[in-house]
């Protein structure tokens, strides 16, 4: 309630204000453009326009209100005129409805009556008389009785009328006569008036002398308004004004203050400035001298420096901030003929926003010969021997997956995809036997054991122990013996998915093997086999096969275990230490060690390599190397660290294979881009040391195919030789 | 547990101020903040890790020192800064109600800030300072032929044509000028000013537009500031040399357009010692353009005693100048006949560095110059003088010329039109041309840089000019147009040998077998021995066999060492860490980049010389 009744107060107010607060926007208006334009005289002439025209609406208003008193009043007399005039109504009998009523006479319309002079019927009275546009008439006369409409011609007769009538143009449409009526002198005067935009008013004076209310003769105040007595200070001299005044005085006379100063010169006076000693403040760095011009900047260069076409176009086109030097070198034959540089300015511009605008770094700035950043290592000449040149080459019509070389180093047995599998001599390469099995040959072994002579081929969920022809009885028959004892071992107490079978020993000839262990069935094709050093145990990886793709087989008791029930990944390669009893794993990506005897995890080595491809222990068992798909090769000195000791890429596709030799300092591996890497490594028994590891050779010689370069090195026993299988079905002999 | 550490309360983030927050923490507008750093030489710098810097936000921003913003919010300028800006609100205020009598106090009183202190903080020294003017003689001479329009009123240009004009009236009377070097885009000068090398860059007398890209703002804010240093060094050079700073303004040879002639040299020291001393000079100067009794007694003014005075002056100027005078009056007799002599081949700039560096600073001491109507009079003008040389010039360059065209000492005219032939000329006129040398501007600069008199017949008129070359050399190893000249030449005359050669050789079978014959012959003895007596079956000249053996084992030597040494290298690099590897590629990046740039050149250059060749075989 309360708050409708403020409300509205409110919008009264705001009702009552409303001119008030209009003008004050005004105003303000004004004086903000005031202090925008500084263009006083013209806001000012605003100002004086505004007031006059409040004042003439107000005049206006109250002429108008005066005006419609006077009719009124007019009005009134003239009802008290008829009442005076009027003859007494007779009262009569209606005849429809039999009652009585009041009838006047009709009047008479004499010279005098004021109805004689008006001639307009219709008393409808001030109506909007489109009311009537649907009907025949306009209203009703003084009895009530209809007007009627006056017949008004069609266009024609009014365009006639027009023409002949020559006040046509001065006249107007009565609506409530229903005919032209011609306009008074007094209304054209108004529209004369208003469209020479003057006030319509004929008699309205602007320029009426201001009636004095408040001042003026007679009208002074002559009361006081206060009986309070005039202060001193209006006619005593401020003593505080004084007292500042001599204070400038004072000043001028002692000189502080000069009263025509010299104006601020804006001229710098020089003096000896760097005579007082400087602040201990360390003085900023200087900024950087731009570089001196060069000799293609001259007026007349050599002609070589001038650019080419091609250049030309190429300057112009790069965008200005990438040009090397911001200049097209030119040529000319004077001194005289050398124009303006137009980019004089703009060089000056850039070089000033360096100055300021650009961050500022202090580069220390390696001034080093690129070649001292080469380490130093022994030549490769001084580390002889190691293999050189390929010495003969035996070729397979599949690729040769593997190879291994006998314990003596003088037979290399290799077996390629098309399940062949050929013994030869390594000296001169001729083939003593062939093998051929169905399916590929996944890996092949040579037994380490030298008092028996036999090996080991692996193919499809089957490992084949072959013996080769031509061996002294003795030996043979301590191999027979021990791949087929008279004796079996006894069966174990659990029944093994890995069957071991000899056939019967009259049907052993030299191209059927005398032992063949079969794996599980999909087990799939072992990809490696890999003996212990004393030549009884044997481990052999399958691709197939879940967990138990590694199998561990003894030969003397015709035995295989899976040695991990779980494996974590999956495992790639194995190898057993050659002293310890310890066991390699090459998962994916790591390689674990474990330890046979106590049946535990040792370590975890972590060579960084997305997949491993190949693993190699050196024959001291301390040092173990990865090679890996992603062309990454690391050497783990296995008493250091789990991380590699070193990580080399320098093959520039994936590595293959990786073999230490047995005796002689030295490593080869082999990749897919056709390439054999000789290193040289030499490992100190001194554990200060580190080994030392200088590349000796890069040996070319297989061919790539269908992407696989060299797939397995084997290093020769006792020479510094190595023998390569490559997917082009070449198997190479490297000598040094 | 150490103590807990907040992030952005040490290090780099407390170390750094973006741009806008220091705008904010020195409250004044963007335009204020340049004009303080650009007085002050305060620039961004570059944090380790933008991150750190900036909150986490790695947004593109410039960075400041906080320890500079925290400098700043105490100068004296920002001060003033804000002062003019309430000023500059009063007069507005002022200017706009009318009261004009308040606008005219307020101007007159109207805040302005100095200098001096910036410049004694930025250069504690007078070396910092003497070190830091290149950028501030580029920007005066720049601003100093600029023409004047709304934004550069003439008063400025005035005191930059002022102060270039100090500059180089000191540099000639001190004969500090070293080099000068005629660019595309204008005229480099290097002169060693108290043991300080200083470059300098002016544009050739052209008119020069101001682009619309170019923030006139910033590059006035930069003048103020080298106005003022300029003029403090100036100051302190002109007072070391005791001579009056600021030289005063003869205004009648201004008028005629004297140049840098128009300043007067004064001399601090007492009046009456210079009127003994000129009494003295007197026989020294041989009567000639001696222009009054009154100009020795108290003015020493460049145009008329430069060259004559300069002896004397330079003794108490400093004991270096004594040294160059000693070596002035040795060098009078020797350099211009004698080199002329001896340089028989085209003096280049190489031939000329090998010999040992005594800069001449008297070099034109012995001659007088002329200079053509359509050289560039302030160029010359300022060289000549610079070492010593004596020179005139025609009306048409302006005034103060200190002889005119016909005096009989001028020894070289310094012309840069071709040959024109002058069939009415008179008997005299002909004895003055056959007397004067006539040589071409790039005379005068090349012999600068070379540091003696090259010889004039190379640089005659209408002749083709040899190359000009930068006096301030390349980067090393940088391609040497001179060196590849003389290779060439010798690479050419081998050539030509080996041709007669196998032009002696009666048939080219006979030189096909030599060659196969040693080329195998290399590898062993016992082969060696065979192909011997296979060449004498062929008839052959035992000597040819030799050289051809020479050459073959050479050949094969070289490449068979070569191929080791680099296959060694190549695998030696699979040996290098990561990181070396990248130092490694890095830095053999940049030196083929060079490489490259340099073999370009010296191809283009071979192209060049076989097309000479083949044009000078056709005519």
């Amino acid at each position: 309630m309360t708050v409708q009744a403020r409300s509205s107060t409110k919008r009264k107010q705001l009702d009552h204000d409303e001119p008030f607060t209009a003008f004050d926007e005004s105003v303000n208006m004004e004086m903000l453009s005031d202090e925008e334009n500084g263009e006083d005289v013209e806001s000012d002439n605003g100002d004086v326009d505004e007031f006059p025209e409040i004042d003439e609406e107000s005049s206006e208003e109250d002429e108008i209100y005066l005006g419609e008193e006077d009719e009124a009043s007019g009005q009134g007399s003239d009802n008290g005129e008829e009442l005076d005039i009027f003859p007494k109504a007779k009262t009569i009998v209606s005849d429809i409805t039999s009652q009585e009523k009041r009838v006047y006479p009709e009047i008479e319309p004499e010279y005098d009556s004021d109805s004689s002079t008006e001639d307009a019927p219709n008393r409808v009275g001030d109506i909007p008389m489109h009311w009537y546009d649907d009907l025949p008439h306009v209203g009703y006369d003084m009895d009530g009785k209809r007007v009627l409409k006056a017949a008004r011609g069609d266009e024609l007769d009014r365009f006639l009328e027009t023409v002949e009538d020559p006040n046509s143009w001065t006249s107007a449409f009565d609506k409530k006569a229903q005919a032209d009526k011609p306009l008074t002198a007094e209304e054209l005067d108004i529209i004369r008036r208003l469209h020479a935009n003057e006030n319509p008013d004929a008699n309205y004076d602007p320029y009426e002398p201001l009636s004095e209310w408040f001042t003026g003769k007679g009208k002074e105040e002559i009361m006081p308004l206060s009986a309070a007595p005039e202060p001193k200070r209006r006619w005593v001299p401020s003593k505080w004004e004084h007292k500042k005044v001599m204070k400038i005085v004072r000043a001028i006379r002692q000189g502080r203050i000069l009263p025509n100063k010299a104006k601020s010169t804006s001229q710098p006076q020089f003096y000896s400035i760097w005579s007082e000693s400087s602040s201990s403040h360390a003085p900023p760095l200087p900024a950087p001298k731009p570089p001196l011009p060069t000799n293609s900047e001259s007026y007349n260069p050599p002609e070589e420096y001038l650019p080419a076409e091609e250049e030309k176009k190429q300057w112009e086109e790069t965008d200005p901030e990438d040009r090397e030097r911001d200049y097209l070198p030119q040529k000319y034959s004077a001194l005289r003929l050398v124009p303006g540089y137009d980019r004089f300015i703009k060089d000056r511009f850039n070089r000033q926003l360096d100055l300021y605008m650009a961050p500022r770094v202090q580069r220390v700035k390696l001034n080093i010969d690129p070649d001292s950043l080469i380490p130093k290592l022994p030549s490769p000449n001084s580390l002889k021997p190691f293999p050189v040149y390929k010495s003969l080459q035996v070729v397979h019509g599949h690729m040769a997956r593997c190879i291994s070389v006998s314990p003596d180093g003088a037979w290399v047995v290799s077996g390629d995809e098309g399940g062949v599998v050929g013994l030869w001599e390594v000296n001169v390469g001729r083939e003593i036997k062939k093998w051929k099995f169905d399916g590929k040959i996944g890996s092949i072994e040579w037994c380490p054991r030298t008092d028996t002579c036999y090996f080991v081929v692996g193919t499809e969920d089957m490992l084949h122990f072959l013996i080769p022809p031509n061996l002294p009885p003795s030996v043979l028959q301590l191999t027979q013996s021990t791949l087929a004892p008279s004796t079996l071992p006894p069966a174990p107490e659990t029944p093994s998915p890995v069957k071991w079978s000899t056939p019967s020993s009259n049907t052993w000839t030299d191209d059927s093997a005398i032992l063949t262990v079969h794996l599980p069935s999909s087990s799939g094709l072992p990809t490696q086999i890999t003996w212990h050093r004393r030549g009884d145990y044997l481990a052999s990886v399958s691709i197939g096969g879940s967990q138990g793709a590694v199998w561990i087989h003894q030969v003397s008791r015709r035995h295989s275990q899976a040695p991990f029930k779980k494996v974590r990944g999956k495992v790639q390669l194995v190898l057993f230490h050659p002293m310890k009893p310890y066991f390699f794993v090459a998962t994916q990506q790591y390689v674990r060690m474990y330890n046979l005897s106590e049946q535990k995890l040792l370590k975890t080595l972590q060579p960084g390599i997305k997949w491993i491809s190949s693993m190699d222990v050196h024959p001291s068992g301390d040092h173990l190397i990865v090679g890996g798909y992603d062309r990454k090769l690391c050497w783990f000195d296995l008493e250091l660290s789990d991380k590699p000791y070193k990580v080399l890429r320098y093959h520039t596709r994936a590595i293959r294979s990786l073999h230490f030799h047995p005796t002689y300092p030295l490593f080869a591996s082999s990749s897919d881009d056709g390439a054999i890497q000789i290193f040289h490594a030499r490992v100190y028994n001194d554990l200060m040391t580190d080994p030392l590891i200088v590349p000796l050779k890069i040996l070319r010689g297989h061919e790539v195919t269908k992407g696989l370069g060299v797939l397995q090195v084997k290093w020769c026993n006792r020479h510094p030789w190595l023998v390569s299988g490559g997917a082009d079905g070449a198997v190479n002999v490297w000598c040094s | 547990m150490g103590r807990l550490r907040q992030k952005g309360q040490a290090g780099a983030a407390k170390a750094y101020v973006t741009r806008s927050s220091a705008i904010k923490k020195l409250q004044c507008s963007l335009a204020d903040f340049r004009r303080l750093c650009i007085l002050k030489g305060i620039f961004p710098r570059e944090p380790k890790s933008k991150k750190r810097a900036n909150k986490g936000s790695s947004a593109p921003t410039s960075f400041y020192y906080a320890k500079d913003i925290a400098y700043l919010a105490h100068e004296p300028v920002l001060k003033k800064l804000r002062e003019h800006k309430a000023f500059a609100k009063k007069l507005s205020r002022a200017l706009g109600r009318g009261e004009w009598s308040n606008a005219k106090s307020l101007e007159e009183n109207k805040p302005v800030y100095r200098l001096d202190h910036i410049i004694k903080e930025r250069y504690p020294t007078f070396i910092d300072a003497l070190r830091d003017i290149d950028d501030a003689l580029c920007m005066i001479f720049l601003f100093a032929s600029l023409p004047s329009n709304p934004r550069i009123p003439p008063s400025l240009i005035e005191n930059c044509s002022r102060l270039a004009a100090e500059w180089q009236l000191y540099v000639t009377r001190s004969h500090s000028l070293r080099k000068a070097f005629l660019s595309i885009k204008g005229v480099y000068y290097q002169a060693e000013v108290m043991d300080q090398t200083i470059t300098w860059l002016i544009p050739y007398q052209f008119t020069q537009n101001i682009p619309v890209d170019v923030d006139v703002r910033v590059m006035l804010t930069f003048l103020e500031l080298y106005q003022t240093l300029l003029g403090f060094v100036f100051f302190k050079l002109y007072t070391d040399a005791s001579l009056v700073y600021p030289p005063p303004l003869d205004a009648k040879r201004d008028e005629s357009a004297a140049g840098i002639g128009a300043y007067l040299l004064q001399e601090t020291s007492q009046k009456a010692e210079k009127a003994a001393a000129p009494k003295v000079k007197v026989v020294e100067i041989e009567g000639r353009q001696v222009s009054g009794k009154d100009v020795y007694k108290t003015i020493k003014n460049m145009a008329s005693s430069s060259s004559t005075d300069a002896d004397d002056m330079d003794v108490d100027v400093s004991p270096v100048e004594n040294d160059s005078g000693d070596a002035e009056e040795e060098f009078i007799v020797q350099p211009s006949k004698s080199d002329a002599e001896t340089t028989s081949s085209l003096p280049t700039l190489q031939s000329l560095k090998a010999l040992p560096q005594s800069i001449n600073t008297s070099l034109f001491a012995p001659y007088t110059f002329w200079l053509s109507r359509e050289t560039s009079r302030p160029i010359f003008e300022f060289l000549v003088r610079s070492f010593g040389g004596k020179i005139g010039w025609p009306t048409s360059s302006g005034g103060g010329s200190p002889f005119d065209e016909f005096d009989e000492s001028i020894t070289h005219v310094i012309i840069d039109r071709p040959i024109v032939e002058q069939p009415s000329e008179t008997d005299e006129q002909r004895e003055m041309r056959l007397k004067r040398k006539y040589v071409q501007p790039q005379w005068v600069v090349d012999s600068i840089n070379a540091g003696k008199i090259l010889l004039e017949a190379p640089y005659a008129q209408g002749r083709t000019l040899p190359p000009h070359l930068s006096p301030f050399g390349e980067y090393e190893g940088a391609y040497d147009p001179a060196a590849l000249a003389n290779e060439a030449a010798a690479e050419e005359e081998s050539e030509i040998e080996d041709e007669d050669i196998e032009i002696e050789d009666t048939a080219p079978e006979n030189a096909e077998v030599l060659q196969a014959v040693a080329t195998a012959a290399v590898e062993d003895s016992a082969a060696l021995r065979a192909a011997e007596l296979a060449a004498e079956a062929a008839g052959i000249d035992p000597s040819a066999f030799e050289k051809e053996v020479a050459k073959s084992r050479r050949k094969s030597k070289k490449g068979s060492s070569n191929d080791v040494d680099e296959t060694e290298t190549d695998m030696n690099k699979m040996m290098m860490s990561n990181k070396q590897k990248k130092l490694y590629e890095k830095v053999k990046h940049s030196q083929n980049k060079r490489n490259l740039a340099r073999s370009k050149l010296e191809e283009k250059k071979k192209h060049l010389q076989k097309q000479k060749r083949k044009l000078g075989q056709t005519t």
